[in-house]
């Protein structure tokens, strides 16, 4: 008996995560995706599931929804023509590289994925944005995710490399730049309300200064947009720090000072030597980030409801108004268009940028 | 192997009463140097002893608490690492991960925005010096430990600084290996003529590389002076139990009226002034073993090392083992008691309780 | 001696243009990050008409402090808010527990014991899974008849199918799709999960928010511990199992007292998660088992419009418990977490 059981023990250590795992998250995967495909109604005691068809989809895509999700389409102008014929002739032109240089079919339809989802959003944006309408929920969740971490990487980084040099009172401010994590996301969308306030908040002075008293914020879509995405970063920058903090330390001392006596500059030196091999350890950072970025929901509940219209709506957060109005197939339809545009790009982001680099330094 | 003339001219060194202090921690207590041009020098002493902090105030790293630093005539000890045309080789050799040993060797020139094709060329010649002319285009991480040294000594050579800053480049070599590069060093600082400091705590390197050597420990300076000197003349009883393996063998005792008695032993000490605690040193290499009695000291055998080349016979006597080099065919039998002998003018006398040398204060020598 | 700006003075200092400029930086964020912060604490001491009447800053200055918003927290609406509270310390906690130990058994023996699934019957599985997935939902089939069906082909024909090819996965590919559950967003799994708790009766209890949690946390904890583990030398536990050591007790006895740094880290780090956690919440928690984040935010959704002062309470009492925690476990959080996120 004792001797099966140290014989099966690693089986049985592994199975209850197996097991948690397929009925609490690949089992709910399938029976999302035939909600997707179903007219789901409420009936006593319980659902009525019906199968739809490309119904959900179709109406989200192509249908009255589509300017929820993608955005309000008409003719496009020659911003948007030039933008979008530009995009095209540059994705072409990786593809055909890559063909060129080392094909395999594997990687051929992988990166003809890549190449469908960067095309279709190139135009998206060109139709919408670049044509001066409003776009839909993808984009603004695109916008949440690019500019926002974006943002956050940058000043991270640059907040972890400063704080990596040896400087009196590092240590405090380490501390303090940890502190926005700690805080619960609906209450950085609270607190960041108080902040925006231009009547109440601490800065109602200046903006009374400026003649914007009287204006809201929360009903210009842009100014809207920005505050979701400043309060994001507010929290998520620690996250960023922390990670290229330890990045940053684990580069031996001797490499700054070898480079330090063959006569490199402090630029220089970060240059060509420490960023090199912080490189993996940010591309990886950046892919974590990306990824709990595209389920951004709680800061457009918190702070605008989604609105002014549907300006800072996520995809999540309309699967969320869905579900409310009890349109479940709907709900999960959008979810499923979330998750296959998170994973098309997460996947192209993990192949063609953070294994690019494991791969050419092996 | 092509062999370069020196272009740039080597520079001596000059520590004038260097102090570094760590809080209220003294690592470095008025070190006071001079290192001739083209002198290859060896700073040695067990870790600790404030030798690497030495080198790295000499390179820059570390700032100069109190004294100066001349290199050639100039006063360097405000000046940054990067103007004191210097090159260093770390112990962990700091070769850059991602660059290619073709572009670790270049980057001091490319620093100095030296023009591509003289740079290419320079590095070629450093690396032919080396003997690394085929791994060019390799990562660091693709190299043996040897082959990564090499790396790290050319990227010092390739700018031909006025001086060389080495800190225990060998350490991370196994022990073959590491013959052969010492050889090559040694080679090779003799033909470029550049001033080397060099740390180690491996005291064969220190008789084997240097022109000159010092001692250091708690951040003093003990003695300097040619490997043969500081290896046959210790000033101290640090020096004399540092240098040569296996150590010199001491007794303690005391030193009365030109008499040297301790455990088992009393030993004419010729000129030496009264000492209440005294130590007598003698080499091993300076001892026989004889029949008992018949020698200054008998003791009991405790073992019998072969070391190939040799025979080393440890004794007992009280607590202190006492051990004595023989010709590799010497046998004798463990448990069995012997005698030592020696040659009185082989053995030197230290003052216990300062630790200096006790000098002959009559003339006899 | 002068040097430029853009050059250190000293040895072993920076340049006086860099320092000025790094210091300029660093205190600037610290500001951006703090001041928030600070005018959520002076919120709380606000009375409502200290709060509308315009922004004052200072205490004791400005304002007047009062306890008037925290006396409404905790003594008007003492049983909503402990409520909430024990909601959250004992959901965040049991799923912490849970994912912990159930995520940390897992790494364990995927770092040390080789696995071999074979492809062709984990994709006989899904097949079987969709399968009857399909015929329940849409053609109403009977729930439990079907699983049974399905249950006896998988175990009757699992081993037949797997014979068919012998593609064999690695630990990697096990280790890589645990991980890869974290890109799924909640909203993509969360309906099903409510109407799966529906079906048993079980919304709105702390059990369905503990299991969700703890699932929707485990990549994570498999993820760091993995690497934590591979980290320990592996000699401890062969001179263990030579001693004759069964595989739980070295675990219990060698594994977890050397992994201290990493778990605290983890569990800090899960709880953190399990704490903040809002969508989910909102999802499967109504009334009875509602959490910190959905209070808040009820609070706010009335229509009073939004309560500064008592807002900042809630905040701030959401906060505290993280604090303590993260200082309690600070010494092992740098060592732990690290050392997975680092290597990547």
């Amino acid at each position: 008996m004792d001797q099966w059981l140290d014989r099966h023990m690693g089986r049985l250590f592994l199975t209850p995560a197996v097991v948690l795992i397929l009925v609490f998250s690949i089992f709910p995967l399938v029976a999302s995706l035939i909600l997707a495909f179903s007219r789901v109604r409420l009936s006593a005691g319980g659902f009525q599931v019906r199968f739809a068809g490309w119904r959900n989809f179709d109406k989200q895509l192509f249908g009255s929804e589509q300017f929820h999700l993608l955005g309000t389409f008409g003719a496009l102008s020659i911003l948007g023509w030039l933008a979008g014929l530009a995009a095209t002739a540059g994705l072409v032109y990786w593809l055909y590289r890559y063909c060129r240089s080392h094909f395999t079919v594997v990687g051929f339809i992988g990166r003809l994925i890549t190449f469908a989802m960067a095309l279709g959003l190139a135009w998206l944006f060109s139709a919408t944005l670049l044509s001066g309408r409003p776009f839909g929920t993808v984009g603004t969740t695109l916008f949440y995710v690019v500019v926002g971490c974006g943002i956050q990487f940058v000043i991270g980084t640059a907040l972890a490399f400063a704080c990596s040099q040896h400087i009196a009172g590092s240590r405090a401010f380490r501390v303090i730049f940890f502190v926005p994590m700690m805080i619960t996301p609906i209450g950085v969308g609270y607190i960041f309300r108080m902040m925006a306030d231009t009547t109440k908040g601490p800065f109602a002075e200046v903006w009374q200064w400026v003649g914007l008293g009287a204006w809201s914020w929360a009903t210009d879509p842009w100014a809207a947009r920005i505050f979701i995405v400043i309060a994001e970063s507010w929290q998520w920058i620690p996250f960023v720090f922390i990670m290229m903090l330890a990045a940053f330390e684990s580069v031996p001392r001797d490499l700054n000072e070898a480079a330090e006596i063959d006569g490199a500059g402090k630029w220089m030196t970060f240059r060509e030597i420490i960023w090199p091999q912080v490189l993996p350890i940010a591309a990886t950072v950046m892919l974590i980030r990306v990824i709990e970025a595209f389920k951004i929901v709680d800061l457009p509940n918190i702070m605008t409801s989604g609105g002014p219209g549907i300006a800072t709506e996520s995809v999540s957060l309309q699967a969320y108004y869905a579900w409310r109005s009890l349109d479940l197939g709907s709900a999960s339809a959008i979810a499923y268009i979330l998750l296959f545009v998170t994973v098309v790009i997460c996947v192209s982001f993990f192949n063609l940028v953070v294994l690019a680099r494991v791969r050419s330094r092996s | 192997m092509n062999v370069h003339s020196s272009e740039a001219v080597a520079k001596g060194i000059s520590l004038r009463q260097m102090n570094k202090f760590y809080g209220a921690f003294h690592a470095l207590k008025d070190l006071s140097l001079d290192v001739a041009p083209g002198e290859f020098l060896v700073l040695l002493g067990p870790s600790g002893c404030g030798k690497s902090t030495a080198l790295r105030m000499i390179a820059g790293l570390e700032s100069i608490s109190t004294g100066t630093l001349m290199i050639g005539d100039r006063d360097v000890t405000e000046v940054l690492p990067k103007y004191r045309d210097i090159a260093m080789v770390f112990q962990s050799y700091a070769l850059y991960p991602h660059k290619t040993v073709a572009e670790n060797i270049g980057f001091p020139l490319k620093v100095a925005k030296m023009p591509k094709p003289e740079m290419e060329m320079a590095v070629r010649a450093a690396a032919e010096q080396v003997e690394l002319g085929a791994l060019l285009d390799r990562l660091p991480g693709q190299l043996s430990g040897g082959q990564r040294q090499r790396v790290a000594l050319a990227r010092a050579i390739v700018r031909r600084p006025s001086v060389f800053l080495m800190d225990e480049p060998l350490s991370n070599l196994d022990a073959k290996l590491r013959g052969n590069m010492r050889a090559e060093l040694k080679h090779m600082q003799s033909t470029l003529g550049i001033t080397t400091i060099y740390v180690t705590h491996d005291q064969i390197e220190a008789m084997t590389l240097a022109h000159r050597v010092a001692i250091m420990k708690d951040g003093e300076l003990e003695q300097l002076g040619t490997p043969k000197e500081v290896y046959s003349d210790p000033e101290t009883l640090f020096v004399a139990g540092f240098m040569g393996s296996p150590p010199m063998n001491f007794i303690e005792g005391s030193i009365k009226d030109e008499v040297f008695t301790g455990p088992g032993i009393t030993l004419e000490a010729a000129g030496q002034g009264d000492c209440r605690q005294a130590t007598l040193g003698v080499r091993p290499e300076d001892c026989t073993v004889v029949a008992a009695g018949e020698g200054q000291l008998d003791a009991m055998v405790y073992t019998l090392e072969m070391t190939g080349d040799q025979s080393l016979v440890t004794f007992r006597a009280g607590a202190t083992p006492l051990v004595v080099k023989m010709p590799k065919d010497f046998e004798v039998a463990p448990d069995m008691d012997a005698g030592i002998a020696f040659a009185p003018m082989s053995a030197c006398f230290f003052n216990l309780a300062t630790g200096q040398r006790l000098r002959p204060t009559r003339g006899t020598r | 001696m002068s040097r430029g700006l853009f050059e250190p003075q000293k040895i072993g200092e920076m340049a006086p243009a860099s320092k000025a400029l790094l210091y300029t930086a660093l205190v600037a964020w610290s500001l951006f990050v703090i001041f928030p912060i600070y005018w959520l604490l002076i919120t709380s001491f606000k009375t409502p008409a200290a709060v509308n009447e315009g922004p004052f800053f200072i205490p004791w200055v400005d304002f007047q402090p009062s306890l008037h918003a925290w006396r409404e927290l905790f003594v008007l609406d003492f049983e909503d808010t402990m409520r909430a509270y024990v909601n959250s310390i004992v959901i965040s906690l049991s799923a912490t527990a849970l994912s912990v130990l159930v995520g940390s058994m897992a790494a364990y023996s995927l770092s040390r014991i080789e696995f071999a699934p074979n492809l062709i019957t984990i994709l006989y599985f899904v097949a079987l899974l969709i399968g009857s997935s399909v015929a329940i939902g849409i053609y109403d089939a009977d729930l439990w008849l079907t699983l049974a069906v399905a249950v006896a082909l998988f175990f009757l024909l699992a081993r037949a199918v797997g014979r068919l090819y012998t593609v064999r996965l690695g630990n990697g590919d096990i280790l890589f799709w645990i991980i890869s559950q974290r890109i799924l967003a909640p909203i993509v799994v969360v309906v099903p999960i409510y109407m799966m708790f529906q079906s048993v009766r079980l919304l709105d209890t702390h059990i369905a928010l503990i299991l969700t949690y703890a699932v929707v946390n485990m990549p994570i904890v498999v993820w760091l511990m993995y690497d934590f583990f591979n980290s320990i030398p592996r000699d401890l536990e062969e001179s263990a199992q030579l001693d004759g050591a069964t595989m739980i007790m070295t675990f219990r006895e060698i594994v977890l007292p050397l992994s201290r740094a990493g778990l605290s880290a983890t569990t800090l780090l899960v709880m953190i998660f399990a704490w903040n956690e809002y969508l989910l919440a909102l999802f499967l928690s109504t009334s009875r088992a509602q959490t910190l984040p959905i209070l808040v935010a009820a609070m706010n959704a009335g229509e009073r419009g939004i309560l500064w002062w008592t807002m900042s309470v809630a905040i701030i009492i959401m906060i505290i418990p993280v604090v303590v925690l993260a200082v309690v476990l600070q010494k092992y959080i740098s060592k732990g977490l690290l050392v997975g996120a680092v290597k990547g």
